[in-house]
C-alpha cells in the first residue's frame, strides 16, 4: 500500500505541480488580491493589506454608472452568445460537410480550417489587422474601393458612424474564424465514431441526407454538442489575446471592442493597473462563468447523459 | 415475389477488384447463402444487391425491372447486419416503425404493422426497451423485425447470428430458416460459417476473390465440390487431399499404394494427358485400422493423434508427405496406438479426382 502511494505520488506529482503552480496558486493569488487596494504591481507597499470587499463596491459602482462599463458589459453578452453560435453551428456545419465528402476532400478542407488555429496569435491578428485597416492599404478597403462601393477608406472598427455594430463586426469575425475549427475536429470525430452499418441501415430504410443528419447523427453526438456548448462559453468568456492586439493597434475601438476579460487585462496591465479592481473583475467573470455553465449542462441534460443505463444487459 | 438476377457484375475499390464479373441468378422465395472466407466478396455482393453500393459494371435485376440505378428504399429491401444496427437511441418500437415513418404511413397503420411484426418475432414485451437493455439474441429479433416490418422483397442477412453464442445460433437459426419458409421471401443470406450454410440454405453459392466458385444445393456442394477451393473449404474437418502419380498402366500411385480408377476419369486422365492428379476424400469416407480392409483404397501411415469428439472421434494420420484426417467412431479410435503404424482405408468410390493446374474437379470437365 505503501508502495503504491509513493508511485502514484511519482507519476501524478509532476503533473499535479504544474497544475498547482500555474492555475491553483494563481486563482488564489488573484482571488486574494481581489481583497487588497493593489495598484502599480506595488506588492511590497500593498500585499499585506486588506480592505475588505471595497474592490467589489468600486466595481459595482462603476457597473452602475460608468458608461463604458456598460459598453463593456453590452460587448461581452453580444460577443459571447454571436461568436458562439457561430462556433457552436458553423463548427456543426463544417463538420457535416466534411464527414459527407471523400477522405482526402474532407482533410484537406479540414486542414484549411484548421489555418487560424495553427497559426500564432500575433500573426494571425495582424493579418486581420492588414484586412480591416482604416487606411487605403487596408484589403477590405482596397476591394471596396475598387469596386466603387466607397468613395474613401473607412475605419470600420473606430468610426462612430459605425459603432458599436463595426467593432464588435471586426472581433466576432476574428474570433468566430478561430473557434468553428475546434466544433468542426470535435463533431467530426463523433460523427466518424457512430458505427457505419446504422448510417447504411437508415439509408435502406428510406432516409434521406437530411433525415439521417437529423434522426441519426445528430441525436447521437448530443453529448459533443453539449461539450463543445460549455467549452467554447468559457474560452469565449475568457479570451482577449486577439481582440487585445486588434484594440491596441487601433483597428477597433477600445470602448466597443472590450471584453469583460479584456477589460481585466487592461485594467490590471495598460491602462490604470488597478490590480485589486482587475482582480475583483475577474473574480466575478469566474463566478459568472460557472453560473452558466451550470445551467447550460442543466438546459443540456447532461446528467441524464452521464446516468448509468437501466435494466438487464 | 421476386427473384433477383446478377449481369456480369464487377465492383472495383480503387484497384482492388471485390467482385468479378459475377452472373448470379436467385429464384424466388429461396434462401441462398453466400459462402466464403472474409475478404472474399459476397458481402459486396450482398450490398450490391441491397443498392448500397453501386456496380462499376453489370446490372442488376429484380424480377425482370432493372434495378441497378434504384436507391435501397426503392428497391424495398429489408437489412439485417452482423452487429444488428439497431439506433442505440430509438426505442425497440421506434427502431421497427422508422422505416415506416419514413414513408409517411399513417400512424395507425404504422402501429398495427410494428405490433403484428413484433408479435411474429415475440418480442411484443420488448417494445418499450432501449436497444442495449436487450441480450443478443433480442437485439437479433429487433433487427429482423425492422427489416421484416417493411414488407420487403428481398430480406438481406449479413452474417446475422455471428455475434451469437454458439448455442443460440443453432436455434436461432432453426428459427431463421423456419420463418423464411412460412414468410417464402426470397433471402440472401451471407456467411464464412461452412456449417450454417449447409444447415439452412436452399441452395449455396461459395464465393472467393470476387468469383463464384460453386454454385448449388448443400447436398451438391458437400457431396461433389466443383474445385479445390471447395473441397477444402466445406466440412468440418473439411477433405482430404492426396496427390497422386498416373502411371503408364492406369493406376494411380500414392505414397506406396495403387488404386485403379473408374473407367469415366481414366477417360478424362488420357484426354487431358495428366500427369499427376488430386484426390480429395471426406474424412467420414475412411476407416483407420491397423490392418487395411479389403475393397478398399489403403495407404499407410504414422497415427499422429487422436482426438474424442463425444461419438465420434477426429483421427490424425501422417501419409508420407499428407496429413490425413478421418472421422471414425471413438470406440474404435481409442482401440489404435498413437505412432503405430496404421492404415487409412478409403472407400474408393467416395473419391473426387482434381487436375492439378486447374484444380478443377474433372467431373465438371466437359468430356
Amino acid at each position: 500500500m505503501k508502495i503504491r502511494k509513493t508511485s502514484l505520488l511519482f507519476f501524478l506529482g509532476p503533473a499535479l505541480f504544474v497544475v498547482a503552480l500555474f492555475y491553483i496558486i494563481p486563482l488564489f493569488l488573484s482571488v486574494y488580491i481581489s481583497f487588497t487596494p493593489m495598484v502599480d504591481w506595488n506588492v511590497n507597499r500593498y500585499l499585506t493589506q486588506f480592505v475588505g470587499l471595497q474592490n467589489y463596491e468600486r466595481l459595482f459602482h462603476i457597473v452602475m454608472y460608468d458608461p463604458d462599463m456598460r459598453a463593456v458589459i453590452m460587448t461581452t453578452v453580444v460577443f459571447v452568445l454571436v461568436t458562439l453560435v457561430i462556433n457552436v453551428f458553423g463548427g456543426l456545419l463544417l463538420a457535416l460537410a466534411t464527414y459527407f465528402m471523400d477522405e482526402k476532400m474532407s482533410a484537406a478542407y479540414q486542414g484549411l480550417w484548421l489555418l487560424p488555429r495553427m497559426t500564432p496569435i500575433a500573426v494571425y491578428s495582424l493579418l486581420w489587422y492588414y484586412f480591416f485597416h482604416s487606411s487605403g492599404i487596408g484589403v477590405l478597403n482596397s476591394i471596396l474601393l475598387k469596386l466603387h462601393l466607397i468613395n474613401h477608406p473607412i475605419a470600420l472598427g473606430l468610426d462612430p458612424k459605425y459603432l458599436p455594430w463595426g467593432a464588435w463586426f471586426i472581433i466576432i469575425f476574428v474570433n468566430g474564424l478561430v473557434g468553428v475549427s475546434y466544433g468542426m475536429i470535435i463533431f467530426y470525430s463523433a460523427f466518424k465514431s457512430i458505427p457505419r452499418e446504422l448510417i447504411i441501415a437508415a439509408r435502406v430504410d428510406g432516409a434521406s441526407t437530411t433525415r439521417i443528419i437529423r434522426h441519426i447523427l445528430l441525436p447521437l453526438t448530443k453529448w459533443h454538442f453539449t461539450f463543445v456548448t460549455v467549452w467554447q462559453m468559457f474560452s469565449l468568456l475568457m479570451t482577449y489575446a486577439q481582440t487585445f492586439l486588434l484594440v491596441e493597434w487601433r483597428v477597433v475601438d477600445s470602448t466597443w471592442g472590450q471584453t469583460w476579460a479584456l477589460y481585466v487585462f487592461r485594467t490590471a496591465f495598460t491602462t490604470t493597473k488597478d490590480q485589486g479592481l482587475a482582480a475583483a473583475a475577474s473574480t466575478f467573470l469566474s463566478i459568472i462563468g460557472i453560473i452558466l455553465g451550470i445551467i447550460a449542462l442543466k438546459a443540456l441534460g447532461y446528467e441524464k447523459m452521464i446516468l448509468e443505463p437501466k435494466g438487464d444487459i | 415475389m421476386v427473384s433477383i438476377r446478377l449481369d456480369k457484375v464487377t465492383k472495383r475499390f480503387g484497384k482492388v477488384v471485390a467482385v468479378n464479373n459475377v452472373d448470379l441468378e436467385i429464384e424466388d422465395g429461396k434462401l441462398y447463402v453466400l459462402l466464403g472466407p472474409s475478404g472474399g466478396g459476397k458481402t459486396t455482393t450482398l450490398y450490391l444487391i441491397a443498392g448500397i453500393y453501386k456496380p462499376t459494371s453489370g446490372r442488376i435485376y429484380f424480377n425482370e425491372k432493372d434495378v441497378t440505378d434504384l436507391t435501397p428504399a426503392e428497391r424495398n429491401v429489408g437489412l439485417v447486419f452482423q452487429n444488428y444496427a439497431l439506433y442505440p437511441h430509438m426505442k425497440v418500437y421506434d427502431n421497427i416503425a422508422f422505416p415506416l415513418r419514413l414513408r409517411k404511413e399513417p400512424k395507425s397503420k404504422i402501429d398495427s404493422k410494428v405490433h403484428e411484426v413484433a408479435k411474429f418475432l415475440r418480442i411484443e414485451n420488448l417494445l418499450d426497451r432501449y436497444p442495449h437493455q436487450l441480450s443478443g439474441g433480442q437485439q437479433q429479433r429487433v433487427a429482423l423485425a425492422r427489416a421484416l416490418v417493411k414488407e420487403p422483397s428481398v430480406l438481406l442477412l449479413d452474417e446475422p447470428l455471428s455475434n451469437l453464442d454458439a448455442l443460440l445460433r443453432v436455434y436461432i437459426r432453426a428459427e431463421l430458416k423456419r420463418m423464411q419458409q412460412d414468410l417464402g421471401i426470397t433471402s440472401v443470406y451471407v456467411t464464412h460459417d461452412q456449417s450454417e450454410a449447409l444447415a439452412i440454405a436452399d441452395k449455396i453459392v461459395v464465393i472467393n476473390k470476387g468469383v463464384i466458385q460453386q454454385e448449388g444445393t448443400p447436398e451438391q456442394i458437400y457431396e461433389n465440390p466443383r474445385n479445390v477451393f471447395v473441397a477444402t473449404f466445406i466440412g468440418n474437418p473439411p477433405m482430404n487431399i492426396v496427390k497422386g502419380t498416373v502411371l503408364e498402366d492406369g493406376t494411380i500411385e500414392t505414397t506406396g499404394s495403387r488404386l485403379t480408377p473408374p473407367p469415366a476419369v481414366l477417360e478424362k486422365i488420357k484426354r487431358l494427358k495428366l500427369k499427376n492428379i488430386l484426390m480429395a476424400f471426406r474424412p467420414e469416407n475412411a476407416v483407420v485400422s491397423e490392418h487395411p480392409i479389403e475393397g478398399r483404397f489403403s495407404p499407410m501411415g504414422d497415427l499422429f493423434e487422436v482426438e474424442p469428439l463425444g461419438r465420434d472421434a477426429v483421427v490424425t494420420v501422417t501419409v508420407g508427405e499428407f496429413v490425413i484426417k478421418v472421422v471414425m467412431p471413438t470406440r474404435e479410435a481409442m482401440q489404435l496406438r498413437i505412432g503405430s503404424k496404421v492404415y487409412v482405408n478409403i472407400d474408393p468410390s467416395t473419391i473426387k479426382y482434381f487436375d492439378p493446374n486447374t484444380e478443377l474437379n474433372l467431373e465438371y470437365i466437359e468430356a
